[in-house]
């Protein structure tokens, strides 16, 4: 569906991408990851050859973006970063003209914008001038245009930008109620988004490919289980009841003989915990609370993103 | 170029949802009733032609208003990155664009078709003189309209872009007055640059191969360099 090789981009003398590998298969759902400037929108406009590379190789549905960029931009679908919207517009209108400049024959313009307003929900403003809609609704209507020619290749540049947490959970939903036939990339930062329906992220840093990562396997492999625990008792004895699990490392310790709070990293490959909630049943200690953060994408993110990260190292 | 019509049926209906249509329209034809009834009272003669003198100078100033928001109003809202991830070619966007405008300006011209019709009522008007008149005055709008289409893809700001197109529409309409700091070859290319040099023959009735070739080839050298500048995304 996307190859992608020793794709270079500059911008004048700055280089903002530098993709040595990038493959997609058809179906994939794939989250693109970064923080602001890594890059996710430079090569989402490459993919759809609104950008020229400044070298490299990239084929969208085996056609070339540069050669044949008309015939990729008929298979790819497109939600730009600032949704690409006409103010003074009825949706309808908005969406048939979208709808004709993407090649679909007149007689099945109809169905398509029916078919596209159903799907985004918005059978209630079809007849709305789009600059009157809330944001939330403006952005299924730019979602709903991109979507209007079922395209093979779907991008969606931060589709839940500046939406309040109501309006994400619906585009969300909308999101994952199409057609999961088709290839999606989806770019955020909001990354408990991408973790629920993608297969793959990829983490931008820098305009490089820092991580290729299946959601397939567990994020454990990026480092031990968590666990935490609130506790009533004396230091010694909830340092005895540690030591049956030695594996296991203490993160953190705080808080007095009434409430402690311990933090605690299992090891590699541990999930349960039983001998150490026997070790303190048998002690004098009190359990207030226990709690196993489920390991976050989100932690792996950031680590990965935060701290200066040499080039190329995979981790 | 099943496209181009397409974009410009849209650009035409944006135009007339905006008001700016009706004011420019509306102004514009208050201008022209003053003024028709001014030259008519004035010479008394059934002629357009201080009639299109008086329109060409208001053309100058109105062309850039029509233009100026064709594509710099597309790039700062973001979507010329829609129309650009389209399957449509750049060659139709400028197409469209431009026609659109072009058909705005025309429906304009065909607004001020009563002042022929007074004439005709009054007395009997040299006909074929009026009628090339119109020609000239609908190919040298059409030409302004390809200058400022061409600076409005240039820029996201469309008051830059409507003062660019009156720095290079003024430029060639007052070109003759540049001619005297100039000799020889650059005085005849000047001379030749110069609009009214060219839109002057039609309106008194003589239509010339070399006139129809300069507003033709005008038009065409703005719309190619329109397409070249949104092609190369000259600006984002
Ligand atoms: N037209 C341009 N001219 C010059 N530099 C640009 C241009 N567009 C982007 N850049 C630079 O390219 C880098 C990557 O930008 P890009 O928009 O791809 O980042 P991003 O990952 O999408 O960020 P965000 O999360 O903020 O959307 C940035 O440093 C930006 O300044
Ligand atoms: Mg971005």
């Amino acid at each position: 569906m996307i190859s992608a090789h020793n794709v270079k981009k500059y911008f004048g003398n700055n280089k903002v991408l530098d993709i040595a590998s990038f493959e997609a298969r058809e179906g994939e759902i794939i989250g693109f990851l970064g923080l602001n400037g890594a890059g996710k929108t430079t090569f989402m406009r490459i993919l759809t050859s609104f950008l020229p590379t400044t070298c490299g190789d990239v084929r969208v549905c085996g056609y070339d973006v540069a050669k044949q960029s008309l015939l990729v931009r008929r298979h790819v679908g497109y939600l730009s970063e600032a949704p690409p919207l006409y103010p003074d517009m009825v949706v309808k209108d908005f969406l048939r003209f979208a709808a004709r400049l993407k090649d679909i024959p007149a007689r099945q313009t109809p169905a398509q914008v029916a078919k596209a307003l159903d799907l985004c929900n918005l059978n209630g403003v079809a007849s709305r001038v789009i600059g009157q809609l809330s944001k939330g609704y403006r952005q299924r209507v730019a979602i709903a245009q991109a979507i209007i020619n079922d395209p093979k290749l779907l991008i969606l540049d931060e589709p839940t930008n500046g939406l309040d947490p109501l309006q994400i959970l619906d585009v969300r939903k909308l999101i994952k109620n199409l057609e999961h036939k088709r290839t999606v990339i989806i770019s955020t930062h909001v990354l408990s988004e991408i973790e629920e329906f993608a297969q793959r992220v990829i983490i931008i840093k820098q305009g490089r490919i820092i991580k290729d990562h299946s959601l397939a396997e567990t994020p454990e492999a990026a480092g031990g289980a968590k666990l935490f625990l609130k506790l009533r008792g004396k230091r010694p004895d909830i340092e005895s009841a540690l030591r049956v699990m030695p594996d296991a490392a203490v993160t953190a310790m705080t808080g007095d003989d009434e409430a402690r709070a311990v933090e605690l990293d299992l090891g590699k490959g541990r999930e349960s915990y039983n001998e150490l909630i026997e070790a303190l049943l048998r002690t004098q200690v009190q359990i207030l609370e226990i709690r196993k953060p489920s390991p976050k994408l989100e932690d792996v993110f950031i680590r990965l993103t935060k701290g200066p990260t040499k080039e190329g190292q995979s981790v | 170029m099943k496209k181009t019509g397409i974009l410009a049926s849209k650009e035409l209906r944006a135009y007339f949802t905006s008001p700016i249509a009706y004011i420019v329209m509306i102004l514009s034809l208050s201008v022209f009733n003053v003024l028709f009834y001014m030259i008519i009272d004035q010479n008394r003669e059934a002629v357009l032609r201080d009639m299109f003198l008086l329109m060409e100078f208001m053309f100058v100033f109105l062309a850039p208003i029509f233009t100026m928001k064709v594509f710099a109003e597309e790039k700062m809202s973001g979507t010329m990155e829609f129309l650009q991830t389209t399957p449509t070619r750049n060659s139709e966007i400028v197409y469209g664009k431009y026609l659109s405008s072009v058909v705005f300006f025309l429906i304009l011209l065909l607004l001020t078709a009563p002042y022929y019709a007074i004439l005709e009522f009054f007395s009997s008007p040299d006909v074929p003189a009026i009628l090339t008149g119109y020609l000239g005055i609908f190919l040298e709008g059409a030409f302004f309209i390809a200058i400022g289409v061409f600076t409005s893809a240039l820029t996201r700001n469309q008051i830059v872009a409507a003062l660019s197109a009156y720095v290079l529409i003024l430029l060639l309409y007052f070109s003759v007055g540049l001619e005297k700091f100039f000799s020889g070859t650059p005085q005849a290319l000047v001379h030749y640059l110069s609009v009214m040099g060219h839109s002057k023959n039609f309106f008194i009735g003589i239509v010339t191969t070399a006139d129809l070739i300069y507003f033709i080839s005008g038009i065409f050298l703005f719309l190619t360099l329109t397409r070249i500048a949104i092609e190369n995304r000259l600006c984002r």
